[in-house]
């Protein structure tokens, strides 16, 4: 199959699955174009500085996708097939229904290309080239370790995520904060933990709190594991009594249930969610990056409104892998540059060919 | 009202303390009725606590009084007696990054008689201890190490220093008691490897507490093999001690999936995290305590810790972060490792 091929395939299957956004061929195609300078540069050499060069995939790639985050693993997915790759996708223990779906949707040609398995066979190990891992810390140490050392490695750490909203005239951006604070329940690392607002924090948080009600009656959190109660629970016992003898603390809270949680606190210091819909908010200090602390190291998006350069130029002071409107957090376009680096270029080979012009 | 106690409030309390004091000793007076009268003094005497339950209706029943979280310990003194009466304060080991709360005590008498008496409630010798802890002379704002200190001499205490400890078991023909924390106890299998420490026929051992700000842990099935294989110890002969800092009382239960059981000056309920309201019989929610020796702080205590409503007790699962699904969502203490 060309290029051209695998994108019309890949886009037609990713329309299938909402969590992806909308997917163009013409997109995937210029997401080749945009890393490798040619649309068609994987089809045969393409004219490149004096010479010409082509692209290989590096592969096998194997993919090791954790649970719960279908969408990181569809996206990889995706980017091995677009390379025409030969693709091994080590799913979590329970299966990834998304990824089986996906890879009954596309062609044989491209079907053929995707092997899966909740284990990881030893022979996987040794014939891959190229290893994408999305985990915990203590999972990408582990592959770092037990991974020969000549495989391209490629971790997808666990990140966190924020909103900003530097100014609320209009009245919209409650309503998009909830949006980004509802979608997947917060599990993913695009999920904001904390708003940072501009001016009247503490009311905005009120209004928040609002559309959490409104967005509660339409698209229900569902229920959750006693574990992740016990914690929304703790979180709200410790607000709740601080909010009685504090000023600078409220919560808001769903009654008879956990569904959802907004805390608002004067301390700009990061603070981390339990997730589930439980959101911080609090006064947009002069230096955020400061009080992002440690977290500032995993900052992968931040929802910004309004949405103007401008903002989005204040908002690259903390270099976040991405910025964003505020409400479309969860929807990163496949040309993300997630990590802050390419996502195509390294898993393939470039393949250089200088002809003798004299 | 807050800090500025006056004498009657040292006056009221001495009453109370000895009121309690007698029920713990004699199981004299009622559990209600004192806890009630407690509660209504902490309400008066502790600032943060008043506020907080200004919130709240007084209380008919011990069950609905309002509980403080643990937490709370770190952001403010839960203290229901003048500041200059302290006479000694324990320190919370902090989960990574949150810092560290302090439990302020006006007598340390109350704590005592309801550590040994749940001891001894629990059926535990208090012959032969060897303590996998540090003294209290080494940690003296360690509640668990005073507890330890009221339980056996200085030189029961072993920690780290295995080799003394295994000099002085093997010296030993009468049972011994070996009481640590599951961290002390997983020190010292590691320090024996292959061997095996042989204890004599009859010992028993009592671990205590997680692995609260370590990276270590391993559930208790496992803990529990590895005391029957380093130390001969089967499952049914060790005790798992439930109790905290910011508590009193413990909570004491015998060998794997059996319930925990306290004084009768002690109750626990198991709260229903989503509706707030006690779990039926059987159902799973987060602990709460009902102290009545925390008479100089607070006697209503909401844990972060997960349990099985057993009747009037409990079967303690706790607390395990892995246990929460985040997606590729950071958690703090991941953060904080850094």
């Amino acid at each position: 199959m060309k290029t051209v091929e695998r994108a019309r395939a890949l886009a037609w299957a990713a329309g299938f699955f909402p969590l992806l956004g909308p997917i163009t061929a013409d997109e995937l195609l210029d997401l080749v174009r945009l890393e490798f300078g040619h649309a068609e540069i994987l089809d045969g050499f393409r004219p490149y500085a004096s010479g010409f060069s082509r692209v290989f995939p590096n592969d096998p790639i194997l993919h090791v996708i954790s649970g719960n985050t279908p969408h990181a693993g569809l996206q990889s997915l995706i980017r091995g097939l677009l390379l025409g790759a030969g693709n091994f996708v080590k799913l979590p223990s329970s299966g990834l229904r998304e990824i089986e779906d996906f890879i009954k949707l596309l062609p044989p040609a491209l079907a053929e290309k995707v092997a899966t398995n909740p284990d990881l066979p030893e022979q996987w190990l040794r014939e891959s080239r190229t290893c994408v891992v999305f985990g915990s810390d203590a999972t990408i140490a582990h592959f770092r370790k037990v991974l020969p050392a000549e495989i391209q490695f490629e971790p997808h750490p666990h990140r966190i995520s924020l909103g900003i909203v530097f100014d609320d005239l209009d009245g919209t951006s409650p309503e998009l904060g909830a949006a980004d604070v509802a979608r997947f329940n917060q599990k993913g690392c695009l999920s904001p933990h904390d708003i940072y607002v501009a001016g009247d924090a503490r009311s905005y948080a009120a209004r928040l709190a609002d559309a959490l009600v409104q967005l509660e009656r339409k698209d229900p959190r569902g229920d959750v594991t006693p574990h992740e109660a016990a914690e929304i629970a703790d979180i709200r016992a410790n607000y709740r009594f601080r909010s009685a003898n504090d000023p600078r603390v409220a919560l808001w809270e769903s009654q008879d249930s956990t569904a959802w949680t907004v805390i608002y606190e004067q301390d700009s210091w990061f603070a981390s969610s339990c997730l589930n819909r439980t959101v911080f908010v609090k006064p947009l200090p002069s230096d955020l990056a400061s009080a992002l602390g440690p977290a500032l190291t995993w900052v992968a998006a931040v929802g910004i409104w309004p949405v103007t350069p401008e903002n989005a130029e204040r908002a690259a002071q903390l270099q976040p892998s991405r910025i964003c409107p505020l409400g479309r957090m969860q929807n990163p376009p496949i040309s993300w540059h997630q990590e802050g680096r390419q996502t195509l270029a390294p898993l393939a080979r470039w393949v250089d060919f200088e002809p003798n012009l004299r | 009202m807050s800090n500025s106690v006056t004498s009657s409030g040292s006056v009221d309390i001495q009453l109370l303390e000895e009121r309690v004091s007698r029920f713990i000793r004699f199981g004299e007076g009622s559990f209600e009725e004192l806890i009630l009268a407690a509660h209504a003094f902490q309400r008066a005497w502790c600032g943060s606590y008043g506020t907080y339950c200004s919130n709240f209706e007084t209380p008919k029943r011990w069950h609905d009084i309002p509980a403080i979280p643990v937490a709370a310990f770190r952001h403010t003194a839960i203290r229901s007696f003048p500041v200059a009466e302290t006479v000694r304060f324990f320190r919370t080991s902090g989960t990574t990054g949150e810092g560290y709360g302090e439990h302020h005590f006006r007598t340390l008498e109350l704590y005592r008689s309801a550590a040994l008496g749940g001891w001894r409630n629990a059926g535990l010798p208090t012959a032969n201890l060897f303590c996998l802890m540090p003294s209290p002379e080494e940690s003296p704002n360690s509640s668990l190490s005073c507890m330890g200190g009221w339980l056996a001499s200085k030189e029961r205490f072993f920690l780290g220093r295995w080799d003394r400890l295994v000099r002085a078991i093997s010296c030993e023909e009468k049972p011994a008691l070996l009481f640590g924390t599951a961290l002390a106890f997983l020190d010292l299998f590691e320090w024996l490897g292959h061997r095996e420490l042989r204890l004599p026929a009859g010992s028993l051992a009592v671990e205590t507490g997680g692995y609260k700000g370590t990276n270590r842990s391993l559930p208790k099935p496992e803990l529990y093999v590895s005391f029957e294989k380093h130390l001969g110890i089967g499952a049914d002969e060790i005790w798992n001690e439930y109790g905290m800092t910011e508590l009193s009382s413990q909570f004491y239960s015998r060998g794997l999936a059996n319930p925990h059981r306290g004084g009768a000056w002690v109750r626990a309920l198991v709260i229903d995290p989503e509706s707030g309201k006690e779990c039926g019989d059987g159902g799973t929610g987060v602990l709460r305590i009902f102290d009545l020796a925390n008479l100089g702080s607070c006697c209503a205590l909401q844990t972060r810790d997960l349990a099985i409503r057993r009747g009037s007790e409990f079967e303690l699962i706790g607390r395990d972060p892995a246990a929460l699904p985040r997606g590729c969502s950071r958690a703090v203490d991941d953060i904080l490792r850094q």
